[in-house]
């Protein structure tokens, strides 16, 4: 791990760090063991002082906090993304190639407009950051003046999705991602307005659980960005729930 | 840390509102009977941790109707995510701490808050009214036990961790605050609550 995110562990603990710190530590911190247990630890620390500083809250509070609760239900717990994976790819999984699209596309929109509450866009790249000459495909999405940002968390799992209008384009960026079971592929999709999903291609994690991809064709009329775990080869329509979705703007 | 904190401590639960005194172990329990949908367990839950929760945001935000609104709102997802909470990861009352201080300070820096915090700011300079008086007695001792251990702080390293921690400030502000090189704020930050780990750590 490089000495400067190392540093942030204990700022990111306090809450200190803004908003597109926090983000590019959350990054590290799916794949960083060390740091994750020095957060944790520099966390219970941190909240220790709160000891210092107690007090009794209104007897009202309570009264609309447990009315507030009896209206919510509990989410279910997460699944986990090793388990998502298996269980596409459980044969004992009835297997539902004939889902209607829409509906498909529905859920993914519920999701990603679920999602949309940890969305983080506008991320502002420095123009003037360097290394311009070597701009892989991803990097070019990313430093478009107009390039947006959104991150998605799913246990282990985080993935970016970079953005720029301007240039009808998109790059994922994944940490943390197990490999695809054999015989499968992780498969990126397009989702209009229109809750049609189009194929935008492919995404492959590395043993260290890290991929990326431009993702084929552009982004216009999209308002969702998928991932499925689709058979080798990919599907021409989505057969699997996602297992990410990020909502663009 | 938390745990030893606590566990060292067995006061009597019943008699203590909100101090956070009821034990990991029960805390967690709690919790997993709410993400059943037990709303009597998270009632408890609620009666052992709000007046550590509650005196957080407040600290942090200051305005007392904006406070009591945050602290809502952390309980409503505490109960919403209680099946997320992974004991493997931390202690239940580390996890509620992390969200109602995430909470409490996403608040404050909205633009909108910020000005009203500066308002309520200068209305609260009489100091925020912390009752430790009434501090039940496992808290006060718990609290003695963090009083000393920030002595083992540097002066630098003391003020870094309680503007970021109790005031809310980003490390850029923190820097600002106390006049340091940007950057180095979160050194010492870190460092700080490094030595409030490894004191704390230490069975009293």
């Amino acid at each position: 791990m490089s000495p400067d995110l190392h540093h942030l562990s204990g700022a990111y603990a306090v809450d200190a760090l803004d908003r597109a710190e926090r983000e590019s530590f959350e990054h590290h911190l799916s794949v960083c063991d060390a740091c994750r247990a020095e957060v944790a630890e520099l966390s219970d620390a941190a909240h220790s002082l709160a000891v210092l500083g107690e007090a009794t809250p209104p007897a009202s509070l309570r009264t609309s906090v447990l009315a507030g609760i009896a209206q919510v239900r509990p989410l279910p717990p997460l699944v986990t993304d090793s388990s998502l994976v298996s269980a596409a790819d459980d044969p004992s999984t009835p297997v539902a190639p004939v889902v209607p699209l829409f509906r498909r596309a529905s859920t993914w929109l519920a999701a990603a407009a679920a999602a949309a509450a940890i969305a983080v866009g506008g991320i502002a790249w420095s123009p003037w950051s360097g290394d311009a000459p070597t701009l892989s495909a991803v990097q070019q999405v990313e430093r478009a003046d107009d390039a947006a940002t959104v991150t998605s968390h799913k246990g282990a799992v985080t993935a970016t999705l970079a953005y720029s209008r301007r240039l009808d384009r998109s790059a994922i960026t994944v940490a943390g991602m197990p490999p695809a079971p054999d015989g499968k592929t992780y498969q990126l999709w397009y989702v209009g307005s229109d809750e049609v999903a189009r194929s935008a291609g492919f995404l492959t994690a590395g043993a260290d659980g890290h991929g990326e991809a431009v993702l084929e064709g552009g982004i216009d009329g999209a308002s969702a960005v998928g991932v499925t775990v689709e058979p080798t080869g990919g599907s021409q329509a989505p057969t699997t729930d996602p297992i990410m979705v990020m909502a663009v703007a | 840390m938390m745990e030893d904190m606590t566990a060292a401590s067995p006061g009597p639960r019943t008699s203590v509102s909100g101090g956070a005194a009821a034990s990991p172990a029960d805390l967690a329990e709690l919790l997993r009977r709410s993400a059943r949908g037990d709303e009597a367990a998270f009632a408890d839950l609620y009666d052992a941790t709000s007046r550590r929760v509650f005196g957080l945001v407040l600290r942090i935000v200051r305005d007392h109707a904006m406070s009591e609104e945050v602290t809502q709102e952390v309980y409503l997802d505490v109960w919403r995510s209680s099946a997320r909470f992974d004991p493997a990861r931390g202690s239940a009352l580390s996890w509620l701490m992390t969200i109602a201080h995430r909470a409490a300070v996403d608040r404050v820096r909205s633009s909108e808050a910020s000005r009203r915090r500066d308002d309520a700011h200068a209305a609260a300079t009489r100091p925020v009214e912390f009752d430790e008086t009434s501090e039940a007695a496992t808290t006060a001792l718990e609290a003695q036990r963090v009083r000393k251990a920030l002595l083992t702080l540097t002066e630098a390293q003391r003020s870094a961790v309680e503007l970021a921690y109790l005031g809310g400030y980003t490390h850029t502000e923190v820097a600002g605050l106390l006049g340091l090189p940007l950057g180095t704020a979160k050194t010492r930050i870190r460092d700080g609550l490094i030595r409030l780990r490894d004191t704390l750590g230490v069975p009293a």
